[in-house]
This record gives C-alpha cells, structure tokens and sequence, in this order.
C-alpha cells in the first residue's frame, strides 16, 4: 500500500442515478477523492463501475445526484429532481482538469505516436509548439516508448497503445486521471506494462480513479477499493480489509479467490 | 499496280484522314471542355453541399431530418436526365406570371446535377462517418476538443480514407453524365460528337468521343489512386 499525505478533496460524487431507458444502472453512488488518493472501484460486469467514471466525465448525463470537482459544482439536482449541469464553458473548464484512459484505447490512427500526444495540448491550449512537442517526448519517455514517436497506432501492439493512450491523457496535464478498464483488453504480458506506468504514475501523486479487474494491483497500489454491483457501492476501504476481511458477504463473495 | 501515281494516291488519302482527324479531335475538343465545365463546377457545388445534406440526414431533429430524406429520396430515385427538365422549365412554365424565372441552360444544368450528386454524395458522407467509432468521439471530448474540432481534426480525415472508392465511383459516373447536358441543348461532347456523326454519316466521331470520355476518366481514376496512396501511411 501507498501512503498519502494530503487531503483536499478533489471528487465528490453524491447519490448519483442513472438510468438506460428503463434500466437503473446507478442506484445513489456516493463517494469522495482526495488529493493524491488511488482510488480502486471493483465488482461484477453491469455493476455500474464504467457508468460512473463516463457520467464523470460527462460521456453520460445523469438522472440524480451530483458531482463535484475540486469544489466546483458540474452538475446537481435541485429538490423538484430537476438535474442541472453548470454552463458550457464552466464544464469546458472542469472537463480540462480530468483526464481518461479507455479499456479500447481510442487512439487517432491517423495521427503518428506524437501527434496524438501533441494534438490536444496544440489545439485546446495553444502553447508553443516547441515546448509541446518537448513534453510529448517526455510523457513518451516516462511510458517507455520514446522510440515510438513516429510510428502509427496499427504498428503498436495493445501494451504499447494503452501507454501511448496514458502518455495522451496525461499531456494535458489533469489533476484526475481516470482509468475505466484499462487492461482488460490485455494479455497478461501487455497487461504488466501498462501497470507499471500506472503504479510510477500512483507513486507521483497522480490523483487516480482505476476500475479494473486486475485485483493485485487494486491490492498493492490503491489507497482505498471501492466494491460496486447492482448500481450501489456495497463496500469501501482500505485493500488491507477489503481484500483480507471484508464486511458484506458480496464482497466475500465477489472477492473469493482473492482473500 | 502502285506505280507513281498510285503512291501519291495513297499519300495524300493518309494526309486527308489524319488532317480530318485533326480537325475532328480540335471540335470534340470544345465539347470536351464543356463537359470538364461541368463536371469542375457540379463538383465544387455537390461536395460542400453533400456534406450538409449528411448533417441534415443524421440531425435528431425530425423538422430537418424528415425533408431531407424526401430530397435525397427524389434525387436518387429519379432520372437525372428528367430533373435537368425539371430545373429548366418549371421555373419559367409551372409558376405563376410574375413570378417567371428564365433560368440559363448551363445555370440550370450546374444546379440539377449539383442537386443530385449532393444527394448521392451525402449518403456516401454518412455512410463514412456513422463508421467511425463512437470511441473516437469520446476520447476527443474527454481530451477537451469542441465538436467542430473532433469533426475536422479527428473524424473527417478518417472519413475520407473510408469513402474514397465511393466518392471516385461517383466522380467516374459525373464524367460520363455530363452527357445528358445535351438535352438541354449544352453543346457538350457527346452532343458535338453525335452531331458531327449526323453530319458527315460516320461513326467516327462517337468512337473519338469515347476515347475523350475513357482518357477523362483515365485521369480521374490515377488521380484518385494517388490520393488513395497518400492516405495508406496508416491503416485503420
């Protein structure tokens, strides 16, 4: 486990709902991210995991709740039930602090390696393209691909995409990185790569939020696992207790093979 | 047999057909720059245009999306050749005094064939991006992008890689359609060619207009192939 200092709050997911048609996929998610925190979200496929991180950031528009990010308010729901985001250029903003890496990867293919790193900072931030580029060649060389620059996505194997997708996330500099699933795509070998830039990245502070599957990293880099199924959180923790003793017996269930 | 005079015969039979011919190819020659007219400025009007019409296509709005299948549904499914009619009386004869627009003939001719290949061209643009997937959309919204810089930086370029055997077909049958300018008088090749047949009772000219129409086409064929090339340094 890793240990985190500070604790200002960085995500604050109250009671949210959302429905697909008749379909109730959130029941009232609630929880909170701190500053600096690896946040772990497991459970069963359908559990509502992914639905979370995507109304987040704003893929989905809820049906209840709200969301707070570092303190300013995205969306909330009056008493009448009415939800109301913020405006436009208030999301535009909030959008820019959050950052996602998708299980399908979700690269341009027809950007090389490093335009699909420099594309966002050069389009939405406008700085020099010198020092873009330079950053991207550093993003690049802390995922381990600096001799990829210019090679295209269909040359890569799914490792390599995943940590060019990370490298893409991070060049605009979120303060939330958010990660839905991103292995699961993955052989076991692939899989290790991507990890470890996601446990360097744990280890910089990175403020993250994983769902995965892959319960030793949840174990080892998380500082607290978060277990979903049926659209509610069942249980939340510390990895210590949710993996060796946990509370509820879906847990139990759920985490059989782990304890 | 061929003895001096019969030589000379022979020689100057040559010289009289490859100067006819000369002469034949000069006259094709403007009705084959009428056709490019054509083909040049249908293209310039029909591409933009095809591209709102797929907005239009794809809009959840029902006050949008309902007359534009109509359109796009009455330009595929009747005959160019009866729309051209359509676009150059009906303005003057089907309305009412007053209200008599004398449109130009080759006027009308852009705007029937720009509102008809828009048509074809829009359901080729739509058939492109409704295969792009929806996780490219959403990687560029969570990066930030605005939807006009997702559509032309990310999703357009991949489009056109998708459509490119598609549009070249459409562009090869806009070469070839020129042809039915001639009912409405346009002096464009094949009207000039059949003309000239007419005329001195040979099928020669129609045969040299089939090789301008297979030469225009030659042209937009490698050309397409050269964008085709540009675009395989990546693949999807």
């Amino acid at each position: 486990m890793i240990l985190k200092g500070d604790k200002m709050v960085m995500l604050e997911v109250n009671n949210l709902f959302k429905n697909f048609d008749t379909n109730e996929v959130l029941s009232g998610v609630s929880f909170q991210v701190k500053k600096g925190e690896v946040v772990a979200i497991i459970g069963p496929s359908g559990s509502g995991k992914s639905t979370v991180l995507r109304c987040i950031n704003l893929l989905e528009k809820i049906d209840g709740g709200s969301i707070y990010v570092e303190g300013d308010m995205m969306v909330k729901t009056g008493n009448n039930g009415k939800v109301s985001y913020a405006p436009e250029n208030e999301l535009r903003k909030i959008r820019l602090r959050l950052g996602m890496v998708f299980q399908s990867f979700n690269l341009f293919p027809h950007f090389s390696v490093l335009q699909n790193i420099t594309e966002a900072p050069l389009r939405i931030t406008k700085k020099e393209k010198i020092t873009v580029k330079e950053n991207a060649m550093e993003l690049l060389e802390k995922v381990g691909l600096t001799d990829k620059a210019e090679a295209y996505p269909y040359q890569l194997s799914g490792g390599q995409c995943q940590r060019v997708a990370i490298a893409r996330a991070l060049a605009m500099e979120p303060d939330i990185l958010f990660f839905d699933e991103p292995t699961s795509a993955l052989d076991p070998e692939l899989t290790a790569e991507v990890l470890k830039v996601m446990r360097d990245l744990a280890l910089e502070d990175m403020t993250m939020v994983v769902v995965t599957h892959e319960m030793s990293f949840a174990r080892e880099v998380a500082n607290r696992v978060i277990f979903m199924d049926k659209g509610f959180i069942i249980e939340e923790g510390e990895p210590e207790n949710i993996f060796t003793n946990p509370c509820n017996e879906r847990t139990r269930e759920f985490l059989k093979g782990y304890i | 047999m061929f003895g001096n005079a019969g030589w000379n015969e022979l020689l100057e039979a040559q010289k009289f057909y490859w100067t006819d011919l000369l002469r034949l190819i000069k006259l094709l020659s403007t009705g084959a720059v009428t056709a490019l007219e054509i083909f040049i400025l249908t293209l310039i009007f029909s591409l933009p245009l095809g591209l709102l019409v797929a907005f239009g296509r794809m809009s959840k709005r029902k006050w949008i999306k309902k007359p534009i299948k109509i359109y796009i549904l009455i330009m595929r499914g009747t005959p160019l050749l009866l729309q051209l009619w359509f676009v150059y009386y009906v303005p003057y004869f089907m309305m009412p005094k007053g209200m008599k627009i004398n449109l130009d003939r080759f006027a009308a001719t852009i705007i029937a064939f720009s509102l008809n290949y828009a048509a074809y061209f829009a359901e080729i643009y739509r058939g492109g991006i409704e295969s792009i997937s929806q996780g490219q959309y959403e990687a560029a919204a969570v990066l930030g992008f605005t939807r006009i810089q997702t559509f032309f930086r990310i999703i357009l370029p991949q489009v056109i890689k998708r459509i490119l055997p598609a549009i070249t077909n459409e562009v090869i049958t806009l070469v070839k359609d020129t042809a039915l300018a001639m009912s409405l008088g346009i002096s464009e090749l094949f009207r000039v060619a059949k003309n000239e047949a007419t005329r001195v009772f040979s099928t020669t000219p129609l045969f040299i207009a089939g090789i301008f129409y297979l030469a225009m086409n030659w042209i937009v064929t490698k050309i397409f192939d050269k964008f085709e090339k540009k675009l395989s340094y990546y693949k999807d």
